[in-house]
């Protein structure tokens, strides 16, 4: 059986925990993250045959009041950055984090994951944005935590970019 | 040198060739012979034989398995055909070589599951009927666990439920083992939690480096967590368990980081790897439960001892207590003029219903008899006239009153039958009385005597044996007859009273004899006139006379004697017949 442990950061309320929730398998409720600072869950996937668990330490979305504790970072095999399209300073907030995580646990592969995609209305973050995250060699992910759009592909990218490593 | 120069297989006699040799010789020390067989060994190594290999080969598979796998990779089909050889062979051969290591393992494996089986099934057993029991089965509802979860809750002092081996570094679970009958959630989770609460702890407060979270606590659940530098063991543990639990989780700790040490340095995720840390972990599944205290025991067995003797006794006094009861209604209807309708237990007391007859027997001696005490005993008799024998016996008895030389019976068709001797006056009244007597229908008097008819035969038989002598030859009575007429005429008045009593017929007969001497003419004469002569002396005593005869039978009649001179002299007499001929109703 092969496991991976995966971080999921972003800034708060960036409705990262909704966005998996029906995706994964948990026994915890979500107000450990609020308590703790972490909620766990688990997601099993097959990559090419192969049986593979992520450990999902879906982390407390940083605000003025709470850090992020880097130590649950600790042993992380790849992470996504979760951004919230209709907010633009989520998305500076993830580039900061992304810096923050890389110099904690070094090189690992990670996604930019573009969630609230179905409120085209709202967004603040425009294509040119996506496109300089794009440019700079990362990957990029639109999600939907109403439809579900792009949550499958999030897992299943990391998931491959991981065992590639 | 010559004969290094015969022995060299270039053998030219050069001089500049000895010369070299001989130079070489000096310088070097070693002898060409010994010099050429070494190089022809190493140009051709076919001739490096068994003998050499033999003496090198333990050396150099120790040292090669040191380098590396590559000789035991190597060997593993020569050691498969080699096994698989010896099993076509003889399957004996190796069975006998590993059976001291397949026995002993069955053994234990057969043992401890048998051990686990018997404990659950045990503690089920010991706790289904208790009182405690329903409390228990109640909270079993109550948090949908199983009853038996619950029992081994409830009684045990601590056991190890889950082990975990965690990835330092990762989180991540390598390992886990969980007792019978404990229900986990998703180890996976818990061991990533465990993780992060630990971090939290750290983080949260200053703690020394290298400090490391040791246990957590929750009510009667305890975690306990031994950290190595790679990996950490957790336990969970229900109940409060021993110091010295931990130095068997520190062993543990120890034996995977000797073991697997590269494995944990190089951990990419892959948890299989791990799968032989398994045993480490079953022997940290360790658990101790509550006995039951002999005292408690020793309570119950006496409380039910006593129960026992109690219950015992008091069924035994019930029992006897029925049965005698029984008994006394048995008897009760068994007794002749007594029918019990109806018999019942009242308030403690026994009440009987019934008829009696007043001439049955007293019900209270029955019930003496079967030692029940009489007060215990209420009777309601309704009088009333029994017609079985024994009453009807007892009836007659009690209205004719006979006399004690006579007896009565009445049988089922209600014959009255009389037997024995009594007076006549009686017979008479009892005549007249016996239709009088309820159920008696016929009176039979046959076997009855009146004790008057023994009288009248006793005086028959006075008489009869009265005889009177007279002198040979006369009338003249002896001197000493004289004395018996009284006693005679006495006995005749008495037999003529009751034989008129009785309604009975006398007639006697006064019966002159003889004896041989002379002719029997003048005999016959004679004994008649001795015979006339009794009856004249009792006529003049004012006898009834008219019923009395004489008689005169001569030598006819002879008594015996002894002697002749004797029988003579008896045969010179008179003597009496009664007869008792007719009976008049």
């Amino acid at each position: 059986m092969l496991q991976k442990k995966i971080c999921m950061v972003g800034a708060f309320a960036t409705g990262k925990t909704s966005l998996v929730s029906r995706f994964v398998y948990s026994i915890f409720s979500e107000k450990y993250q609020t308590t703790v600072g972490v909620k766990i869950d688990k997601k099993s996937l097959n990559i090419q045959g192969r049986d593979l668990s992520l450990i999902l330490w879906d982390l407390y979305g940083e605000d003025d009041f709470q850090r992020l504790r880097l130590s649950y970072l600790r042993g992380s095999s790849g992470y996504l950055v979760v951004v919230d399209r209709t907010r633009n300073h989520t998305l500076e907030k993830a580039f900061d984090l992304q810096q923050r995580v890389e110099a904690t646990i070094g090189k690992k592969p990670f996604i930019i994951v573009l969630n609230k995609s179905d409120l085209k209305d709202e967004w603040e973050v425009d294509e040119g944005e996506i496109n300089s995250i794009t440019q700079r060699g990362w990957t990029a992910i639109e999600t939907s935590a109403k439809t579900g759009l792009g949550v499958e592909d999030i897992f299943q990218t990391l998931a491959q970019q991981m065992l590639e490593q | 040198m010559n004969e290094l120069g015969e022995n060299s297989p270039n053998n030219h006699h050069d001089l500049s060739n000895d010369e070299l040799s001989e130079l070489r010789l000096l310088l070097l020390g070693i002898e060409q012979p010994k010099l050429n067989k070494l190089y022809k060994r190493l140009e051709d190594p076919q001739i490096i034989q068994a003998e050499d290999v033999s003496k090198l080969l333990p050396e150099a598979v120790i040292l090669r398995s040191k380098q590396d796998r590559q000789l035991g990779e190597a060997m593993v089909h020569t050691v498969e055909d080699a096994i698989q050889g010896s099993v076509n062979q003889d399957i004996n051969t190796l069975s006998e070589v590993i059976f001291p290591i397949i026995a002993p393992a069955t053994r234990k494996a057969i043992a401890a599951a048998l051990d686990e089986m018997i404990q659950s099934l045990n503690q089920a057993l010991e706790h289904s009927l208790s009182p405690q029991s329903f409390k228990w089965r109640w909270e079993a509802r109550r948090t949908g666990k199983s009853f038996a979860e619950i029992v081994l809750l409830r009684t045990l002092i601590f056991r190890v439920e889950q082990v975990f081996v965690i990835h330092k570094k990762t989180g991540l679970l390598l390992q886990h083992v969980v007792a019978p009958q404990v229900s986990v959630q998703e180890p996976e989770l818990v061991s990533a939690m465990l993780t992060a609460i630990e971090d939290f702890v750290k983080d949260s407060f200053k703690v020394g480096k290298g400090d490391a979270l040791q246990s957590l606590k929750l009510g009667d659940l305890n975690i306990w967590i031994e950290e190595g530098p790679l990996g950490l063991v957790a336990g969970v543990i229900r109940g409060n368990a021993p110091q010295e639990l931990r130095s068997v989780f520190q062993e543990a700790v120890e034996k995977i980081h000797l073991k697997f040490k590269v494995e944990l340095d190089e951990f990419d995720g892959e948890t299989d790897k791990f799968i032989n840390s398994k045993p480490y972990l079953e022997d940290c599944l360790r658990s101790y439960y509550k006995s039951e205290t002999k005292k408690k025991n020793i309570y119950a067995w006496a409380f039910l001892g006593i129960l026992g003797t109690v219950l015992g006794i008091l069924s035994f006094f019930a029992i006897r207590e029925q049965m005698r009861w029984n008994s006394l209604i048995t008897k009760l209807n068994s007794q002749p003029g007594i029918v019990v309708t109806q018999s019942e237990k009242r308030g403690g007391k026994f009440v009987i219903f019934g008829m009696r007859d007043p001439l049955a027997a007293d019900p209270q001696t029955l019930v003496k008899q079967e030692n029940i005490n009489p007060k215990q005993v209420i009777t309601k008799w309704k009088p009333y006239l029994s017609f079985e024998p024994q009453l009807m016996t007892r009836r007659a008895k009690e209205m004719l009153q006979p006399p004690k030389t006579a007896s009565l019976k009445v049988d089922e068709i209600g014959l009255l039958q009389a037997q024995g001797s009594a007076p006549q006056q009686w017979i008479l009244e009892a005549r007249k009385l016996w239709r009088f007597i309820p159920g008696v229908i016929k009176f039979d008097e046959g076997s009855l005597v009146p004790t008057e008819l023994n009288q009248l035969r006793l005086y028959k038989q006075k008489i009869e044996q009265t005889r009177f002598l007279f002198e040979e030859g006369t009338t003249n009575l002896l001197p000493s007859e004289d004395d018996k007429f009284d006693n005679l005429r006495i006995n005749l008045q008495k037999l003529f009273d009751t034989a008129q009593y009785l309604g009975r017929n006398i007639r006697i007969e006064i019966i002159g004899h003889a004896n041989t001497k002379g002719s029997e003419a003048t005999n016959i004469t004679l004994s008649q006139k001795r015979a006339r002569k009794i009856l004249s002396v009792l006529n003049t005593k004012a006898i009834e006379v008219e019923r009395i005869r004489t008689i005169g039978v001569g030598s006819t009649q002879p008594l015996k004697a002894n002697t002749k001179e004797d029988m003579e002299k008896a045969n010179i007499r008179v003597s009496f017949k009664v007869l008792l001929t007719d009976m008049k109703k």
